[in-house]
């Protein structure tokens, strides 16, 4: 079993060892094997969560809440499941049980403020991890937090049809497990997400 | 064409996965609505900047920090579980026993019953013929008659303390006899000499 807490990318050893054997290692109540498994999946998790929500602290805390129900969870996951996906689906669940709390806190408003683009920290996690020439590294960071207002413009699961589909990669029938919904629904979403992205760059475009 | 097929198509075709079929009937819709080519570029575009715009795995603040909470936590919760998972083990543990344990008790309460349902000692017994109490008849005082005439069976209770003893062959009392005035005569002859004299003292 690879050395448990490295940092992400650090040891090539964990990536040797896929997801599955980890998988099987945790039911067996192997926390070492679990820890491995966090480490490789926790930036994934975390850039969902923090733009989908847009704060930073809550977002640390929600992974924590994530991964601790992946470990509550994993005796009855199947491994004919796509690990990816299964995770995926608990953060959803995750991110909508708060951002409900967080409507009947507000008396069942949803608090617009939290998704303010004005509220956004400029170029701070969404902002591409590879290191570009200054002006590029500027254009890209720029181009980040025009994307990042429009993408908390739109609607949570308009937002997260998006994420997962242009950010996360994962295809049509995997957002429908994850959202829980049909195709067609996620045909939809993306459709009208794509669009609604397109008006608001376009008219920032002519804005400025 | 329907609103549906519509919108598949053109977020197929954004992604690059029209099949031929598919890419046949674009091309119809596109001939129908001019404009539609152009806004499909357009949402390329856009979908490529929200690609290169936002990155998908972004390290949580305090990455160590992040796992040493999350294992505590961990932890905790497999602890919390523990000790059930301990009294089911040795509940488990003891089912193999059942059986065997079972069938002891049976056993024991088996001879248990035969010592308490074992009849006692006869109470009324007669030395000589009572066989179930050996150590009451080795106990049964021995009596000595001068006369062959006379006969004497000894009652025991159980434990050989109390005793009755019946004497037989004796002439009968007469009916005018004052025991509270007789002297010792004739009438009380045959009796064992010990009586005689424990009579005696009782009536001095």
């Amino acid at each position: 079993m690879a050395p448990a807490g490295a940092s992400p990318g650090a040891d090539a050893g964990e990536q040797e060892v896929p997801d599955c054997k980890l998988i099987e290692a945790c039911k067996n109540g192997d926390t070492q094997a679990f820890e491995v498994l966090v480490t490789r999946h926790r930036g994934k998790v975390y850039a969902m969560i923090q733009n989908m929500i847009k704060n930073e602290a809550d977002a640390w805390d929600l992974s924590q809440e994530v991964f601790l129900k992946v470990w509550k969870a994993l005796p009855k996951f199947e491994a004919r499941a796509k690990f990816s996906t299964w995770l995926y689906r608990i953060t959803h669940n995750v991110v909508y049980d708060w951002l409900r709390k967080r409507k009947i806190e507000s008396n069942g408003e949803l608090d617009d403020g939290l998704l303010n683009p004005a509220d956004i920290a400029v170029g701070a996690k969404t902002a591409p991890s590879a290191v570009d020439r200054p002006d590029k590294a500027l254009e890209n960071r720029e181009l980040g937090d025009r994307i990042n207002a429009a993408l908390a413009t739109l609607n949570a699961e308009h937002r997260e049809t998006i994420l997962l589909r242009e950010v996360q990669g994962f295809d049509y029938k995997e957002i429908a497990k994850v959202m829980d919904c049909s195709l067609g629904t996620v045909m939809s979403r993306l459709y009208y997400a794509r669009k609604k992205l397109q008006t608001l760059l376009s008219d920032e475009k002519g804005e400025n | 064409m329907k609103k549906e097929k519509t919108e598949e198509l053109n977020v197929k075709w954004v992604d690059g996965l029209l099949s031929p079929e598919e890419e046949a009937e674009l091309a119809t819709l596109m001939e129908e609505t001019p404009e539609l080519e152009a806004e499909l570029f357009q949402s390329r575009r856009v979908t490529q900047a929200v690609r290169e715009g936002v990155s998908g795995s972004v390290e949580p603040p305090y990455g160590d920090f992040f796992n040493s909470q999350l294992m505590r936590k961990v932890d905790l919760e497999i602890a919390s579980k523990t000790p059930a998972k301990r009294a089911e083990r040795w509940w488990q543990s003891l089912r193999w026993a059942w059986a065997p344990a079972g069938a002891l008790a049976l056993v024991l309460a088996f001879f248990a019953g035969q010592r308490i349902g074992k009849p006692a000692v006869s109470g009324a017994g007669v030395a000589g013929l009572d066989k179930s109490a050996p150590a009451a008849i080795a106990d049964l005082p021995s009596i000595y008659f001068t006369s062959d005439q006379l006969n004497a069976d000894v009652i025991s209770d159980a434990d050989g303390e109390v005793s009755a003893i019946v004497v037989t062959g004796l002439d009968d009392l007469k009916d005018d006899l004052d025991l509270s005035t007789a002297s010792l005569g004739s009438d009380l002859k045959g009796l064992p000499v010990s009586y005689l004299r424990s009579k005696a003292r009782n009536f001095q």
